[in-house]
């Protein structure tokens, strides 16, 4: 497969923001930043014709300690998928929010990633609960929840036999 | 209206303005029998919405956190429930996403056959907007013919997968679990031709659609991109974006299929994609069977899975295009037999949340119905 245009792309990339890239396969390339890089990377591959932002995503590394924070973003000028790749200390997870960038597609990814996995985006206004109502729990997606033990306390009674199945 | 008819018949001056507040909450579901699981909270001013906010979650069952517990096998399963009126189709991306990090290649004649199976998938999706679409616009016929359309397809499915509306991971890593059973392809061909019927009554002018729908909702095309629409509602608004041509899947590349856009961006315009779209998965199903090649249907090592299978690490990003628009899961292993996170990314949580409230801002409540089931919406994968 011919990769010309992703080779193009990862070159500038490192010749405007000294930023490494690497092309994964045909359609996709792989761009891992420090979060401190990420508004200026955005800025500019948006500039670059990639503004259809596909979805933001999280991985908890319980063992490392790290939350990986992924942005997927499609250029339909070009056909090519960016991934942008960093990581933040899932004890202080906060990053800087891409809103001003890719606007409410951007918002919306962000406000159901805080729900889930207590990431804080510096910058987005409205972080409000998205899909659980009245939670009190922690961040329900995080590896360490541990969610057998949580429903059993909240939802089911010890007491009642019908209920002791949950508790063996 | 309201003011004026108040104004005269409890006060005796013209000149007391009387006390009433135009204001209003109004709550569209999700209770409401058009709205599904989903509810969307408008401010209202007299008939025009001032502002709206979704209220999704009536539908959140975590099967991203779900998947995490389960080998890819049964993923297959239940990846069919991330939307119930087109399950294959997210069969389709679970599928590709488990093959691409096991660094499996389906046999060609499998990867055919899910071609096959998600555009019909696509056309019986497509069925049901136009049917949801027309009882949201108070043309109930057009619900009942779709419908019953869409039952001839179901057909389809039952003999191929063996369930009606969930295919139970009929096309799962590898493949596809069976083959296609005797006589099938006839049997697909002949329940296009009734497709074609529904095509042509869809296309009849009909002034009840017309009338509600035409000029309605209107989304420019730097908004689409801005809001993160994807798929008809994105075409109708004048961008070609399609995932099948811009980055090919399966046997995509070798199908020859157009990409219709329209400009106005409105209702009606979402409505003519509909259709269109239609035409060409009858097109491409055509051309699919007629290209339907002999040989395997899955790979020999996953024909019968095992238990233990360990996913290779690595971490992939697969999107697909399934009739609501984009669908993508980003899965990451870390070598052992459970996806160690798996990210699913549904059209409709964009469509569903900052695009609907977009577009009924500043919109009259009667065409709330319209300009709702206008974008092809399914509560069930923006919630997951």
């Amino acid at each position: 497969m011919e990769v010309v245009v992703e080779e193009r792309i990862v070159k500038d990339i490192k010749a405007n923001l000294n930023i490494a890239g690497e092309v994964k396969r045909s359609r996709r390339i792989l761009i891992t930043l420090e979060k401190e890089d990420l508004l200026k990377v955005s800025e500019w591959i948006k500039g670059r014709g990639f503004e259809h932002l596909s979805a933001i995503s999280v991985v908890d590394w319980l063992e490392a300690g790290i939350y990986e924070i992924t942005y997927h973003v499609w250029s339909q000028e070009d056909k090519i998928l960016i991934t942008l790749k960093t990581s933040i200390n899932r004890q202080k997870a906060v990053i800087d929010s891409v809103i001003s960038v890719w606007d409410r597609s951007a918002g919306i990814h962000e406000r159901e990633l805080h729900e889930l996995f207590g990431v804080n985006f510096e910058g987005n206004p409205d972080l409000v609960p998205l899909f659980l109502e009245d939670w009190e729990g922690p961040p329900p997606f995080r590896k360490d929840f541990n969610w057998r033990e949580y429903t059993g306390e909240k939802y089911y009674d010890q007491e009642n036999e019908r209920e002791h199945v949950y508790y063996e | 209206m309201t003011r004026k008819m108040r104004g005269n018949m409890f006060t005796t001056s013209e000149s007391i303005e009387p006390a009433i507040d135009t204001n209003y909450d109004l709550y569209f579901g999700p209770a409401h029998p058009g709205s599904g699981n989903f509810g969307v909270k408008l401010k209202v001013d007299g008939e025009v919405i001032t502002s709206a906010r979704a209220d999704p979650g009536y539908l959140h069952r975590g099967f991203e956190k779900l998947m995490e517990y389960r080998i890819p096998l049964q993923n297959a399963v239940l990846s069919d429930r991330l939307c119930v009126l087109e399950p294959l189709n997210w069969n389709l991306v679970h599928a590709e996403a488990v093959d691409e990090l096991m660094g499996v290649e389906p046999p060609e004649r499998a990867k055919y056959i899910r071609v096959i199976m998600a555009e019909l998938s696509r056309i019986q999706s497509h069925m049901i907007w136009y049917g949801v679409f027309c009882i949201g616009t108070g043309f109930e016929s057009g619900f009942k013919i779709a419908f019953g359309y869409r039952d001839y397809i179901l057909d389809i499915f039952e003999l191929i997968t063996g369930g009606r509306v969930y295919p139970a991971g009929y096309i799962c890593p590898g493949g596809v679990r069976r083959d296609l059973p005797e006589g099938a392809e006839e049997r697909i061909l002949e329940t296009l031709k009734k497709a074609e019927e529904m095509i042509r009554f869809e296309e009849m002018e009909n002034p009840t659609l017309l009338s509600r729908s035409k000029g309605v909702g209107v989304l420019k095309s730097e908004d689409a991109i801005r809001l993160g629409a994807t798929g008809p509602v994105i075409r109708a608004s004048g961008i070609a974006m399609d995932v099948r041509r811009d980055d090919p899947y399966e046997v995509y590349d070798k199908l020859d299929f157009e990409v219709p856009v329209r400009t106005e961006g409105d209702a009606y315009a979402r409505y003519l994609i509909g259709i269109e779209e239609m035409k060409q998965s009858v097109k491409i199903v055509r051309q699919a069977i007629d290209k339907l090649p002999a040989g395997e249907v899955i790979v020999p090592e996953l024909r019968k899975p095992k238990l233990n299978t360990k996913i290779p690490e690595g971490e992939v990003y697969v999107r697909n295009e399934i009739a609501r628009g984009e669908a993508a899961i980003h899965m990451v292993s870390n070598g052992s037999k459970y996806p160690y996170r798996v990210k699913v990314r549904g059209p409709d949580f964009l469509h569903m949340i900052p695009l609907l409230e977009h577009l009924l801002e500043g919109a009259q409540i009667a065409d709330v119905p319209a300009i709702y089931w206008s974008l092809n919406i399914c509560p069930a994968d923006m919630d997951r």
